[in-house]
């Protein structure tokens, strides 16, 4: 499963595709704060990335790749962007 | 502004036809480097000048249609024929909105779609790599201005961008990418799209609207990416290539990036758009050196500053001493920065000395479009507009007229105040006056004649769309098209070649395989021949395919009842292929969309002859059909014989006149109602120009003798009578206009010299 959801945390694993849109939706309605784990992530599609972004999800580890991790936690701010790895 | 656009038009009018002319022969000769360069050079200028005018639509489908030809000129790719379709099409697009540049100063409100998907049929053409191997692509062009969102990129990303560049000397865009809301349904996935980006300096998200999250789909795309690039525009505009309608992608000048926002020591990026950007980044230079600093500190920012400067000497072509700079440098790092503010200045002076640094658009022209400057102006061909040329034509004419009225005069100075002497130096001046006129005709005439190229130049295209839609193969040959001719004849002649040769490839080739089976080669010819014949313009269209079946042909026009069965069996062959120029007359079983435009043999004979030309056809079944057409040279002078009915005077076109006779009233034998005479034993019908014209007959009592002026018209002869001859005249004729447009019989009217208006009889018609 790409896309574990706990109680306050949705866990991205691997190549996350636009399947897993209506379940991140769901699960960011439902809550006021919400943290997203991107660390096992290694592809991210704009429609996970738009509801991250429009939901002010804190993203609590950036991806492993780091061209991929740089990007993300700069546009996700307020997510550890200054702690990402940088560079590319 | 205007002016430019004014230049733009006809310029841009020659590269296309250029480009086209050049596609059609690349196509069948596709290793010719020379006509690939030809075209590319055509399609890369009009791109140029285009980026002058705030019409991205045209200028980014030229700009597509360029990389391909650039792909082909590097020989990454090979030129077929549905190439070739594509690039005449987007041609034909350009083609079409240059017209509407032309009638409204604007692009039609769908140039931006249409120009969307003919670039991306063009690009997907590209092989993924050619982007930055094609030099001509990497140029940047503004397309767009500096997107406003590129205030609030960060300082740190802003310096990034900029300490690229410095580095790299690569140029900076700003991509602006908005995909639709469907998107994610296409399979697209633009944030990924824009990670594919190289030399992704800053990116930045924007949401299109207010919707929270409550409401949201989540599968609709509801963001913008703004991306800050160090790439050329090529390779940005190949990576968007499938959604290149939804990104703007704008060139960042380094006068956009404002240098108080970044970092005190940061240095400008090197690449000045235009010399203003140059002096700003010396300026700025000049600045960094001056600042105070540790050594350390010092150092750094004098590596800087001499990538700057070199960056900088490079873009501006300036021939410094080699080795000038870096010893500069390296003067300055040990505290000696005299040579390097030295040098600084000189550059600072050269750029003052760069004509036309205060017009920018001026700037953009020279930067843009040098190839199409230089070669232009080596010839030295004036443009001038059509009307200014006709207006003098006109003006000539009526000082041709006004000068024959010197004789009259001269007859009065004799005749009414007895001064003879008077008379012969009037008929002197007028000797002089009338040379002078004549040579001025003669000059003007020579400005109006136009090679027969100017309508020749359509076929090559027309005959291989029509080719390629039939299935046939056809070689089109064009000879003499150098033979000139007047602008009236060579603008007449446009549409009936248009539909001779249509029915040649329509109705007379054969198709490759009927071909071969009848023992001819499997492609057929069809030949253009154009020369010059006396003082008539002879022009050919032949073909060698099935020709023409007189038999088919008299049945036609029977079962049309064009005919009657005795007539049909007294035609002679060559009797019975003229009768297709009989009106009602369409030998094809169905039509087809070619010859579909309802015009028949017949019009093209009438719209040969509206300009006193003629049509003959000769054709052999199976071996195929010659039509000529032959035309005056020009139409701006017709000799007219003059004749007097009733009180009028009236032109009669001199190359109908046969012969005058005086007829002795005895000799008219009157047949019923008719009335006929024998002239060397052939019986001449006769007609009376009073009947015809309806003027009064003049009432004399007795005639003795009847002035019959024997003229041929379409093939007969008619004796015509009149009251008296006149002599023979040049005239200018001008058509009737106004409200005598639409009359029938006349073809015109012209100036006499002594102020009266003559009448020009069109004989054809009045019969």
């Amino acid at each position: 499963m790409p896309l574990t959801i706990t109680k306050t945390l949705a866990r991205f694993e691997e190549a996350c595709t636009v399947e897993e849109a209506l379940p991140l939706l769901e699960f960011l309605r439902g809550r006021k704060t919400a943290k997203a784990d991107l660390s096992r992530c290694t592809y991210l599609h704009s429609a996970l990335l738009q509801l991250l972004f429009m939901g002010r999800v804190k993203i609590v580890a950036l991806p492993g790749d780091p061209r991929l991790a740089r990007w993300i936690g700069r546009l996700l701010a307020g997510g550890p962007a200054q702690n990402g790895p940088v560079g590319q | 502004m205007t002016t430019l656009l004014d230049r733009f038009i006809p310029e841009s009018r020659d590269c296309l036809d250029s480009a086209t002319a050049g596609l059609l022969k690349l196509e069948r000769n596709p290793a010719d480097d020379g006509l690939v360069n030809e075209v590319f050079r055509s399609v890369h200028t009009l791109k140029g000048a285009s980026g002058l005018f705030d019409i991205p639509a045209l200028t980014r489908l030229l700009h597509a249609g360029e990389d391909v030809l650039g792909a082909v000129r590097a020989a990454q790719l090979p030129l077929d024929s549905a190439m070739v379709d594509l690039l005449l099409g987007a041609l034909d697009r350009v083609s079409e909105w240059v017209d509407s540049l032309e009638a409204t100063a604007g692009l039609p409100d769908d140039a931006d779609g249409i120009s969307a998907v003919l670039s991306k049929q063009l690009w997907a053409l590209l092989p993924s790599s050619t982007g930055a191997a094609n030099p001509a692509a990497a140029d940047c062009m503004d397309l767009a201005p500096p997107p406003g969102w590129l205030a609030d990129v960060t300082a740190s990303d802003r310096q990034e961008a900029l300490n690229a560049i410095l580095v790299e000397g690569l140029s900076l865009h700003a991509v602006s990418y908005t995909p639709d809301d469907g998107c994610f349904y296409r399979a697209e996935d633009p944030f990924n799209l824009v990670l594919q980006l190289p030399g992704l300096l800053s990116l930045t998200l924007v949401r299109r609207d207010a919707e929270g999250l409550a409401e949201a789909d989540p599968f609709r795309s509801a963001l913008a990416y703004n991306a800050l690039v160090a790439q050329p525009r090529s390779e940005i505009e190949h990576l968007f290539r499938y959604v290149i309608d939804q990104v703007v992608i704008a060139a960042v000048p380094a006068s956009a990036l404002d240098p108080a926002c970044g970092d005190k020591s940061m240095a400008m990026p090197a690449r000045p758009s235009n010399p203003v950007v140059a002096g700003m980044i010396l300026a700025e230079q000049r600045r960094i050196i001056a600042l105070p600093g540790d050594e350390a500190s010092l150092k750094a920012r004098l590596t800087a500053v001499e990538a700057t400067l070199a960056s900088l000497l490079a873009s501006l072509d300036w021939t410094a001493p080699p080795g000038e700079l870096a010893a500069a440098a390296a003067e300055a790092r040990i505290g000696e920065p005299d040579r390097l503010l030295g040098l600084i200045a000189a550059l600072e002076s050269h750029l003052k000395a760069v004509p036309g640094d205060s017009d920018p658009v001026a700037v953009q022209a020279s930067r843009r479009a040098p190839t199409a400057a230089e070669p232009k102006h080596q010839g030295r061909v004036l443009k001038v507009d059509q009307d200014k040329v006709d207006r003098l034509m006109i003006l000539i004419a009526e000082m041709v007229v006004s000068k024959n009225s010197l004789p009259y005069l001269a007859r009065r100075a004799e005749d009414v105040y007895g001064s003879r002497e008077m008379g012969r130096e009037i008929k002197d001046q007028y000797a002089v006056i009338d040379r002078l006129a004549q040579e001025m005709q003669r000059a003007i005439l020579d400005v109006r004649m136009l090679p027969v190229s100017e309508v020749f130049e359509r076929f090559p295209r027309l005959v291989r769309d029509l080719s390629r839609r039939l299935d046939k193969r056809i070689e089109l040959k064009v000879i003499g098209e150098e033979t000139a001719a007047d602008k009236t004849i060579i603008e007449a002649l446009g549409d009936p070649l248009i539909h001779l040769v249509r029915n040649a490839i329509d109705h007379g080739i054969e198709l490759p395989e009927h071909r071969v089976d009848m023992g001819k080669p499997e492609a057929a010819t069809i030949l253009l021949r154009a020369f010059q014949e006396g003082d008539q313009v002879i022009i050919e269209v032949s073909d060698d395919g099935k020709g023409i079946d007189p038999q088919a042909i008299k049945q036609k026009a029977l079962e049309k009842k064009l005919i009657s069965q005795d007539k049909a069996e007294s035609l002679s062959d060559q009797e019975a292929i003229d009768l297709i120029f009989l009106p009602g007359f369409s030998t094809a079983q169905e039509v087809s969309d070619l010859s579909g435009r309802g015009v028949g043999m017949d019009v093209v004979r009438s719209a040969v002859e509206k300009v006193n030309g003629s049509v003959t056809l000769a054709s052999r079944k199976g071996e195929g059909t010659l039509v000529r057409l032959s035309l005056p040279l020009s139409m701006a002078v017709s000799r007219v014989m003059m004749v007097e009915v009733g009180d009028g005077l009236f032109g009669v076109p001199m190359d109908g006149v046969v012969e005058t006779v005086k007829l002795p009233v005895e000799r008219i034998r009157r047949i019923k109602q008719a009335e006929a005479f024998v002239l060397r034993d052939a019986v001449i019908p006769m007609v009376r120009m009073h009947d015809l014209l309806e003027t009064p007959r003049r009432l004399l009592d007795e005639i003795l003798e009847e002035a019959v002026l024997v003229a041929r018209i379409g093939g007969r002869t008619v004796g015509l009578v009149v009251d008296r001859f006149r002599e023979g005249i040049d005239v200018i004729l001008k058509p009737m206009d106004g409200l005598l447009a639409g009359m029938r019989g006349y073809s015109g009217s012209a100036m006499l010299g002594d102020g009266r208006v003559l009448l020009v009889l069109n004989l054809k018609e009045l019969l």
